[in-house]
């Protein structure tokens, strides 16, 4: 698949200072992913993932801190309800396990998130668009 | 503007006496602390032709259509049809209610209004439930899985229900056709104003079921039942089949004697709560009593039941807040108050918006009454045990010959 559209949720703390790293030393990731930064990860909930994929997306990607890392406590752990919620639902929806992903980035650690990303849109290959 | 003159031609506004029993009743109106939020007044707005002051006013997009002010209305305006079909309007001008629970809900009904979209709705089909591709009864399952995994920590049942409903099939001789691709039916999107992602989901179902040659459908959600029932015919046509609840099922199959309970000890207090779908809105208010009486159970009536029952306060997962809660609140002490030891209902979002309700920790020893399907309650008390030498089948495995 040529350039799927790929959402790409980052909180406002480590996973976006991983983001601007990447940036900073221009290393690049696939041009169909597009960072949408949220304040924290836990302020998603199934429903705005599910709407990325009901309005195009073939992928969404959710990259925050890591749970003891969390700059809000809890928000970590919310994330990950959201994350197995619409997991739950998308499997029903028949989505592919694949096109969903929860990382933890450590604070500019722009090396590692640009490996994510590829090794997800390498994983996509395949999938077809969502309409 | 025509929109508005037709849609209160439609519906009998017009022969508004303005007498206001209907706001004595709406449990919005009660509530409701925003503005006066009376369907009579309302109704007034509509006549002078007000279509935005409609729009803005606090009973647009939280009115129940519960039916409940209709059951009054000496001149039967069809008040809850009246706002569905004003919604439409305001939904294709752009507006749309506040939505809860981040529009989940809303969004996978649009996903599977994609024609192309194979789902994988059956996983949850257990080994000993009987299934086939050749019955002429269809067990609509509806949105039930998807509300398991949402609202699961709220303690709800979830595919408790469908595999209850199947189970009770079972029981009565039925393997009923279960379709891995059958949609959302539509309800929430119908009600709220969503006509084009109805009229898709509709269209899509309709073509499905008439695939499967079958001539009955059962279901445990008023909703399914009563959209397939009313709604489909009306706009998109004939579906050609019986549409029924479980618990219209299951009061026939007690009434022709097909179904017995073994040892009539269950010495429970129970009361039933009318679901706004079932009763109203279908008029079915017996069939879940009689199911109960025959299940054993001692059965004790709420103040307010069939036609004058409350809601369960919220609907079509639109413009959920305090009001709701009051709405549940007061419908939850009402039932305490009953001396019942189990709240029983026939619908899964009364029970999902229950015990949203009973998270409230200051209010838990007021309204802590256990909640139950009557799908659960029946193949529990039917079915004290998996039968033996259940087949495991899927949906195209079959036991033809079994209706």
């Amino acid at each position: 698949m040529e350039n799927p559209k790929i959402i790409l949720f980052t909180c406002n703390w480590d996973a976006y200072s991983g983001l601007e790293a990447a940036g900073r030393v221009h290393r690049a990731y696939p041009p169909g992913v597009r960072p949408i930064r949220v304040p924290c990860l836990g302020r998603l909930h199934p429903g705005i993932i599910l709407k990325a994929f009901a309005q195009g997306a073939s992928g969404v990607m959710m990259m925050g801190c890591a749970p003891e890392e969390c700059h809000y406590d809890f928000g970590s752990r919310k994330a990950e309800t959201a994350f197995s919620q619409a997991k739950a639902l998308m499997r029903l929806l028949g989505f592919k396990d694949s096109q969903l992903t929860l990382e933890y980035i450590r604070a500019g650690d722009g090396a590692s998130l640009v490996e994510k990303i590829s090794h997800f849109v390498d994983g996509l290959n395949g999938n077809r668009p969502s309409p | 503007m025509t929109h508005l003159k037709d849609a209160i031609r439609r519906n009998s506004v017009g022969f508004c006496l303005e007498c206001g029993k209907c706001s004595a009743v709406c449990p919005i109106t009660r509530w409701e602390t925003k503005g006066f939020a009376s369907p009579r007044r309302f109704v007034e707005t509509a006549l002078s032709g007000q279509f935005d002051a409609l729009v803005e006013s606090p009973l647009f997009w939280s009115c129940l259509t519960c039916k409940r002010c209709s059951e009054l209305c000496p001149s039967d305006v069809r008040f809850s049809e009246f706002i569905r079909d004003v919604r439409k309007v305001a939904y294709a001008d752009g507006a749309s209610g506040p939505c809860t629970h981040g529009d989940v809900i809303h969004t996978w009904a649009r996903i599977m209004a994609d024609p192309d979209r194979g789902q994988n709705r059956l996983e949850w089909l257990t080994g000993d439930l009987s299934t086939s591709g050749d019955s002429d009864t269809v067990f609509f399952v509806g949105c039930v899985p998807h509300y398991g995994v949402l609202f699961k920590d709220l303690g709800f049942e979830g595919i408790d229900i469908a595999l209850s409903g199947i189970r009770i099939l079972n029981h009565l001789g039925i393997s009923p056709q279960v379709l891995a691709d059958e949609r959302c039916c539509g309800h929430d999107q119908l009600w709220e104003g969503d006509r084009e992602t109805f009229m898709a989901l509709a269209r899509l179902n309709v073509e499905r079921l008439k695939k499967t040659g079958a001539r009955k459908i059962v279901t445990a959600c008023p909703e399914c039942a009563r959209t397939l029932a009313v709604d489909y015919p009306r706009y998109v046509g004939p579906l050609g089949m019986e549409v029924l609840h479980i618990s219209q099922v299951l009061a026939k199959g007690f009434a022709e004697g097909r179904l017995t309970v073994a040892g009539r000890t269950a010495d429970r207090r129970v009361v039933y709560h009318d679901p706004c779908r079932l009763g109203r809105h279908l008029g079915v208010y017996e069939d879940p009593r009689t199911v109960i009486d025959a299940l054993g159970y001692t059965r004790v009536e709420m103040p307010h039941s069939r036609n004058t029952a409350l809601c369960c306060g919220t609907s079509c997962w639109t413009a959920c807040g305090q009001v709701n809660k009051q709405i549940q609140v007061e419908r939850l002490r009402e039932a305490s108050s009953t001396g019942a030891e189990l709240l029983v209902t026939a619908c899964l979002k009364c029970q999902i918006h229950f015990r949203c309700a009973q998270q409230d920790s200051l209010l838990r020893k007021e309204i802590d009454i256990p909640i139950q399907d009557i799908t659960t309650l029946a193949a529990q008390r039917l079915i004290a045990a998996p039968r033996a030498g259940g087949q495991n089948q899927d949906n195209h495995a079959s036991r033809p010959g079994t209706q």
